[in-house]
């Protein structure tokens, strides 16, 4: 499906990565931003998957009932690890902002510029 | 009504995306967030990758959510403009 | 700050739209994203690997060094949110700051009161959890034990694999630890095994990878000859085992340091 000439999937995730993006840098609360990275991700990972699949092909795994033309297996085993990967760095950055909240009381940017 | 439910599919998480920009809820924003990853959940299980779509499911929907909450609960709540 | 954000967004967004308007077409078989190695791996995956799954092949033999240190990520994301002080991270918050200094014993009765206090701030005492929640999770533990369980044995023919099974056994974890209560969701795992647990996706890779090395002169190698086949169906599932073992406990382990512990 197109849309103006490109394709209607990958305007879509470019929509959710701006969304993300705009949340990463305009938002003042770490934890909104950490939410924007996350949409951002997963907006990268559909558009790895996307860009892998066939028309009307099958999952690729080699099982009765499914035919070729399959789907690219490197973008899914790709994205598998990333979002493991995702997860493990929203992990570590919401320790971080426990941290930081519990030295300065507060986690919106623009108030922790203020304290020395 | 494949394409049709791709686009329906695109919409509601473009929509979804926007609510979780802007709620100044966080645990509001975290849920929506949960929302978010389904339905990416099912985008990706449509687009022939089920491998991922279980990942997501129980990752994005599940583990990323409940870390963000338990954040929130040592921060908190409320998003000051 | 507002304006200067939304136009960096704008500038993103030229730039991915011309990024994408040079992109070949998409969904096309003849396309270069699939006449290249992933046509290869199609074709002959199942022979060189033995795998159904041809993203378990990819993951586990032609990209296993890839896979390795993705694990070996997970495990230093553990260990870096474990660096981090704990006496802050599991002791009393900001708003009490008197209470570090003041005399550690809660038998008074005035400052019990504000022992009373910080214990209510953390999560795990605050609300109890509601009867339908615990029911529900109680009920489907099990099905969800044996989904994950069924998804790492079978995950190499069908979809599934490591991974799907660490994501679905941590999550089954941080359920019944909400669920269960901290004491209870102790004992699910012994303590004495928890720290080779955390670390049994890198071992189990390495070990693996060693064993290959030995059969085959190369790391991570492996055997490929037909008679072979049961010995490299042991590998991928030990491998696979390690990740999900390892990732479930090192993911139930972040909610743990998360909430406090």
């Amino acid at each position: 499906m197109e849309l103006f000439g490109f394709d209607l999937d990958y305007v879509a995730f470019m929509i959710l990565f701006c969304i993300g993006l705009h949340m990463l840098v305009v938002k003042s609360n770490l934890l909104k931003k950490l939410l924007g990275l996350n949409v951002m991700e997963t907006a990268v990972f559909a558009f790895i998957i996307t860009s892998g699949m066939v028309d009307s092909g099958d999952p690729p795994i080699l099982v009765a009932g499914t035919n070729p033309p399959f789907a690219n297996p490197i973008p899914q085993a790709m994205v598998l690890t990333g979002i493991v990967v995702a997860v493990s760095v929203t992990a570590v950055a919401l320790a971080l902002i426990v941290q930081i909240h519990a030295h300065y009381g507060t986690i919106e940017v623009s108030e922790l510029k203020e304290r020395p | 009504m494949s394409a049709a439910f791709d686009v329906v599919l695109l919409v509601f998480l473009i929509a979804t995306a926007i609510t979780v920009a802007r709620s100044q809820d966080l645990i509001a924003a975290v849920v929506k967030f949960g929302v978010y990853s389904l339905v990416m959940c099912l985008v990706w299980q449509h687009r022939g990758a089920p491998d991922v779509a279980i990942t997501e499911a129980a990752v994005g929907a599940g583990v990323t959510s409940v870390l963000f909450l338990l954040a929130i609960a040592r921060t908190e709540r409320a998003e000051k403009r | 700050m507002r304006g200067l954000g939304l136009a960096l967004v704008l500038v993103a967004a030229f730039t991915i739209v011309l990024g994408i308007g040079g992109l070949p077409p998409r969904l096309d078989p003849e396309g270069p994203v699939h006449t290249h190695v992933g046509a290869r791996y199609a074709e002959r995956g199942l022979e060189e690997t033995g795998l159904r799954n041809l993203v378990a092949a990819v993951l586990l033999v032609y990209r296993g060094f890839d896979t390795f240190l993705e694990v070996v990520v997970i495990f230093t994301a553990l260990v870096a949110v474990l660096a981090l002080p704990s006496g802050v991270i599991g002791g009393t918050s900001w708003r009490e700051p008197d209470a570090e200094t003041s005399e550690p014993d809660a038998e008074t009765s005035e400052s019990g009161d504000r022992r009373a206090a910080a214990v209510v701030d953390r999560p795990d005492t605050g609300v109890p959890v509601s009867n339908v929640v615990g029911f529900v999770v109680r009920l489907l533990a099990p099905f969800i034990a044996v989904f994950a369980a069924a998804l790492l044995y079978r995950g190499h023919v069908t979809p599934g694999g490591g991974f799907q099974a660490a994501a679905i056994f941590g999550a089954l974890f941080i359920a019944l630890g909400l669920v269960l209560g901290r004491a209870k969701a102790d004992r699910l795992v012994p303590r004495g095994v928890r720290p080779y647990l955390q670390a049994m996706g890198p071992l189990a890779f390495a070990l693996v990878g060693l064993l290959g090395w030995r059969l085959t002169g190369a790391f991570l190698g492996y055997p490929s000859e037909a008679s072979a086949y049961v010995l490299r169906e042991a590998m991928v599932v030990a491998v696979e085992v390690g990740i999900a073992v390892g990732g479930a406990v090192i993911l139930a382990r972040l909610f743990q340091a998360l909430e406090g512990r």
